[in-house]
């Protein structure tokens, strides 16, 4: 007649559920929970409305070459001039007087008429490119040694050079060649940029990420045994690794969806507010998509943690501060290096390695955006560092190439199982030791 | 392990197969200690229906054995054994067992039935089942009108009670009530007793513990005696009662004229002796109190003595404890 | 309470004369404690014959009160001798542990100064002696003392200074004293803050006292660098008073054992890293202003006179932020307590 045998894992779904349930409405009834949310969500706005206010203020183009300024006052600019070749700097010679004459173009259009030209092709390690736009290097009065000031034999071009054991690009230009890009886009190209990879790794991951569990999940199981309120739980039949399980399916409950609709906020307004060609950036949505689920595993493997270091010990803050600080520190390690063999022993080096992931996979020109940017020299008047340099080093700064030298999609995957595993191992450590404790 | 939404079927609590041959509680030579200090030292002894009180006094080690028996400690000698299974080691037979821990702390911003309810369903009742088992005993312990109330605004009683009715909603055959009497009123207390006896003839197991002997002797007449880890008795309360019969038991009487009242109880057969502390007070010496508590009364009425009070100064866990551990034991 | 004789109720059934029943001693005695009786059987027959009202008088205590410091410092002394020894408020052992473990890693320097006074190596000294940049270094360097050392010690301490009195109710055992609220507040502030001193300030000065030791310094140099040290014992004490406000703050606003520890670190370390993150992406460095860290370096860099980091704003207005913040801080702290109910929560 008993077709069911007798194990209490008949009914386990009904447990899960039950349990998960049980613990997100304990989560919803806490006035702490709503409070650490909150601050996680003002927190992060801050700097959402700060970039907000950089892409609405805009950036302002610089004249890098000084072209559009006209020395001899004929009213034909600089760059006008050299490329018609006359002399900028006598007003008798003047584009005027040529035949037939040519009208004065305004300056403006000499602010940023030299754009980056210079690409990657094949597997050379030594590659002429680039082309100079506004003919000043072509119509340059100099000898040929001037404007090949490269080397290469190749005039007004730009050199590629590889390094051979670095495997890094070098860029040298020649004189005037690409040297007066249209720096409000770039730099608002590579401000977005850096601020989605930015806010996605250091403001989900790190501070959303690793933060939220600290609070939510160190007391999951503890504050129930110094309440005495486990007693309830552990009267049923129902295994302690199950209901360490299920408190922290339940407090995944929680936080799962407030990073899902925090990423959708944030997806949106930056996807409106970024440059873009039509109304919205759809392209960034993969990186988006990336962080979040980053998040959503950084905070499966902290909440086991964190859950698990509550119950070993009474004073699990103890181990989790420290162990909070070290993630901190290999955040900033990932940035830098992020092959850094340390990275594999956290949990943060690997949930990066999604976001980056995704972003070596949705933005694949970025290696050559960031020549593009890191090496320009500011040609200009004065020696400023120039908007596109600062924007492309902190793109710099928070781009990396997976760690594991492996395409995109395939360390994405790498990562994500490593995460489990290590989640998976945490659940089995924090339940064994959960079993053996003594409940009082 | 997918959460089953439909959350349709029977729960598991009412196809469980026990082990009929297997006693509800069994414990052999278990002992607990906290480093060189003795909780539970040496306990053997098996239950099977009926409620059982647990005396003891504060630190006799009774949380200890009910702690033990439901797993949340592990013993550190012996053998426990729940429907023939280890608690420690497997938490199924709590699918048969109903416990009332003796924590104050609950979840004040649950309703008694929501309270129920989820813990029903860790015993794998699904939502609707748990509902209707929620309403069920909450109904038996007399919280239906204010099922829907929040715990926080319950009072000690009433919170007592839906922690009995969470133990009781998987309809267990072992109930294992941790001091469910203490710090209720009157009639909290009423209600507990009157459910506690009412599962007795149910014929549940009940183990039930208190430091108050009357408590437990309005409950039942099989009680075990626990004292400083060790098992002072087990067994009939009358039984052990016969036993301490034996030595002499104090009657004090109050009265305006002891010496009046003296001249008549000296007359009866289990009188063994009588002194005067002072002018008012009388003390009977006897070693039946039951026979002497049966005529008292008339013999008081009888002669139209004034009665300020009877006290019985030995009728006490205290004074029991006393006798048996300078006795020697049962 | 004195004893004052039994005013007389007047003759009749409440009279001293009217027959004694026993009927209300009897109902005063089982009808309170028993409850399985039918309770229709403890209704009285009968109006109670006799009745006594004692005239309460209460006499104020004529004791004399030990002065009020001298109570407080047995609060103060209760806190600061449990990190030494039993028998005072226990810390837990994990929390004096770690107190130990970074009183031993701040003194780094102090350890290698000396040894490069043994050795005489001039190279161990140029980077670890005593130095503008090295006394910053000891009480505000970010990596590891701010990440790891002075923030985690504060979190540690605060985390249960307060609330675990409130959840184990022992805040009713000082309040049922002749303690109020405030001195209760400010000896638990300046305890935690003393804890905290002897970990930041007492290993500066043994750093400092190296290098005097070890190398022989006289008092020209110590007439040139004592300001540089009187600086950094200064931005010593404002460190210690600001982690201690915002953590006494969080542990008084909540009943957790671990929000207030979590919740201080979340701070200091949280802000910081939105503050990096703005400056990085934007170069902005308004975010600055928010974390206390960062504020408590600026300051510092400037009255110790070193390079200073921030360069987009003056240092007054990390000073005015660093005011607000103790202020709010403080005033939460205040607020909270003068309200808290003294209850077992």
């Amino acid at each position: 007649m008993q077709t069911k045998p007798n194990t209490i894992y008949r009914a386990l779904d009904r447990k899960a559920a039950a349990l998960t349930e049980f613990t997100m409405r304990q989560y919803r009834t806490k006035v702490s929970t709503w409070v650490v949310l909150g601050v996680g969500l003002v927190a992060i706005s801050l700097v959402m409305l700060i970039y907000i206010d950089v892409m609405a203020t805009g950036f302002e183009s610089v004249d890098n070459d000084g072209d559009s300024f006209d020395y001899d006052n004929d009213g034909y600019p600089n760059g006008q001039e050299l490329k018609l070749g006359t002399d900028p700097y006598m007003a008798d010679s003047n584009p005027g007087l040529l035949d037939p004459p040519v009208e004065p173009e305004p300056a403006s259009n000499y602010i940023d008429e030299d754009g980056f030209d210079i690409t990657l092709e094949g597997t050379s390690n030594l590659q002429s490119t680039g082309f100079d736009d506004d003919g000043d290097c072509y119509n340059y009065d100099g000898t040929s040694s001037r404007k090949d000031a490269n080397n290469n034999n190749i005039e007004c071009d730009v050199l590629l050079v590889q390094n051979r054991y670095t495997g890094e690009w070098e860029v040298v230009y020649d004189l005037n060649v690409d040297e007066d890009p249209d720096d409000a886009a770039y730099a608002a190209e590579a401000t977005h940029m850096a601020f989605v990879l930015g806010i996605g790794k250091m403001g989900f991951v790190l501070l959303l990420g690793l933060f939220l569990p600290l609070f939510l999940a160190t007391g999951l199981i503890r504050d129930e045994m110094s309440a005495g309120t486990m007693h309830f739980m552990l009267a049923k039949p129902i295994a302690r690794t199950e209901v360490f399980l299920y408190r922290i399916l339940g407090y995944l409950g929680i936080v799962w969806p407030y990073f899902i609709v925090l990423g959708v906020i944030f997806a949106t307004i930056s996807g409106f507010m970024g440059p873009s060609e039509g109304l919205f950036r759809f392209q960034d949505l993969g990186v988006w998509l990336a962080i979040v689920f980053a998040t959503m595993m950084a905070s499966f493997v902290y909440g086991m943690l964190f859950c698990t270091m509550g119950v070993m010990w009474r004073y699990g803050i103890v181990l989790a501060i420290p162990f909070a600080a070290w993630e901190l520190g290999m955040c900033l390690v990932s940035m830098g290096a992020p092959d850094a063999a340390i990275l594999r022993f956290s949990v943060i080096g690997w949930a990066l390695m999604i976001v980056d992931s995704a972003a070596v996979m949705v933005w694949p020109n970025m290696d050559m955006f960031l020549l593009q940017g890191t090496t320009f020299e500011d040609g200009g008047p004065g020696n400023f560092l120039s908007i596109i340099e600062s924007s492309a080093l902190a793109l710099d700064f928070f781009y990396s190439k997976p760690g594991t030298g492996s395409s995109g999609l395939a360390s994405s995957v790498i990562a994500t199982v490593v995460l489990l595993i290590q989640g998976a191992f945490l659940w089995f450590i924090g339940g064994a030791i959960f079993k053996g404790k003594e409940i009082e | 392990m997918m959460p089953d939404f439909d959350q349709d079927g029977k729960g598991q609590t009412k196809q469980w197969q026990p082990d009929l041959t297997a006693p509800a509680v069994l414990l052999e030579g278990v002992s607990k200690s906290y480093g060189r200090i003795f909780a539970l030292s040496n306990i053997t002894m098996a239950l099977n229906g009926g409620v059982t009180g647990v005396l003891g006094m504060n630190g006799a080690g009774k949380s200890t054995m009910f702690k033990l028996l439901m797993g949340k400690l592990k013993p550190s000698q012996g053998k426990i054994r729940l429907f023939g299974t280890d608690p420690w080691k497997n938490p199924a037979p709590y699918a048969r067992v109903g416990f009332v821990p003796e924590h104050e702390k609950m979840y004040d911003w649950m309703t008694a039935h929501q309270f129920v309810s989820t813990f029903a369903r860790l015993n794998g009742l699904t939502r609707a089942e748990a509902g209707i088992e929620a309403d069920r005993v909450l109904n038996f312990v007399g919280l239906a009108d204010v099922a829907h109330k929040k715990l926080g605004q319950y009072s000690k009683g009433m919170r007592q009670r839906a922690k009995i009715a969470h133990a009781l909603v998987n309809d267990p055959d072992l109930i294992i009530l941790d001091e469910p009497l203490q710090g209720c009123d009157p009639l909290a207390r009423t209600t507990i007793m009157n459910v506690i006896r009412e599962l007795g003839r149910m014929g549940r197991t009940v183990l039930v513990s208190s430091h108050i002997l009357q408590e437990i002797e309005r409950i039942t007449e099989q009680i075990i005696i626990l004292h400083n880890g060790r098992l002072l008795a087990l067994g009939n309360l009358h039984a052990i009662r016969e036993k301490l019969d034996q030595i002499p038991h104090r009657i004090t009487i109050e009265t305006d004229d002891a010496k009046a009242l003296a001249k008549d109880v000296i007359d009866m057969d289990e009188v063994q002796g009588i002194s005067f502390p002072d002018q008012k007070n009388l003390t009977i010496q006897t070693h039946n109190l039951g026979a002497i508590h049966a005529q008292l009364p008339k013999v008081i009425v009888d002669h139209a003595h004034k009665v300020h009070s009877i006290d019985n100064p030995d009728d006490d866990l205290a004074s029991i404890l006393g006798y048996l551990t300078n006795g020697g034991g049962v | 309470m004195t004893e004052t004789p039994p005013v007389e109720l007047g003759p009749g059934e409440y009279g001293a004369e009217a027959p004694v029943t026993g009927q209300g001693r009897m109902e005063a005695a089982w009808g309170s404690s028993e409850g399985d009786e039918d309770l229709s059987d403890t209704q009285m027959t009968q109006p109670t014959s006799t009745g006594h009202v004692f005239e309460q008088v209460y006499k104020p205590w004529q004791g004399e009160l030990n002065p009020r410091w001298m109570r407080n410092w047995a609060i103060l002394r209760h806190h600061l001798l449990g990190i030494f020894k039993k028998g005072h408020r226990p810390w837990g052992m994990p929390t004096r542990l770690f107190i130990l473990v970074v009183f031993l890693a701040s003194l780094s320097d102090a350890a290698l100064t000396l040894l490069s006074g043994l050795l005489g190596e001039a190279s161990i000294h140029q980077l670890w002696g005593v130095s503008r940049d090295n006394l910053y270094g000891h009480v505000l360097g970010f990596f590891p003392r701010n990440v790891l050392y002075y923030p985690i010690v504060a979190a540690l301490l605060v985390g249960s200074v307060i609330s675990e009195d409130r959840q184990h109710g022992t805040s009713a055992l000082y309040f049922s004293r002749p303690i109020t609220r405030f001195d209760y507040v400010g000896m638990k502030f300046i305890s935690v803050a003393l804890i905290q001193a002897i970990v930041v300030l007492l290993t500066l000065t043994l750093y400092y006292l190296a290098e005097i030791i070890s190398l022989g310094r006289g008092w020209a140099w110590i007439l040139d660098t004592f300001p540089l040290f009187l600086a950094a014992f200064l931005s010593g004490f404002l460190l210690i008073f600001t982690y201690t406000s915002i953590g006494l703050a969080l542990s008084s606003v909540s009943k957790g054992k671990f929000f207030p520890g979590i919740g201080l670190l979340a701070i200091v370390l949280g802000t910081k890293v939105l503050a990096v993150l703005v400056s990085t992406l934007f170069d902005r460095e308004i975010l600055y202003l928010l974390s206390p860290y960062d504020c408590m370096a600026h300051v510092g860099q400037t009255i110790i006179g070193t390079q200073p980091t921030y360069d987009q704003y003056s240092w007054t207005w990390s000073l005015a932020s660093l005011v607000a913040m103790n202020a709010l801080a403080l005033y939460t702290l205040s607020a909270r307590v003068s309200t808290m109910e003294v209850t077992r929560e």
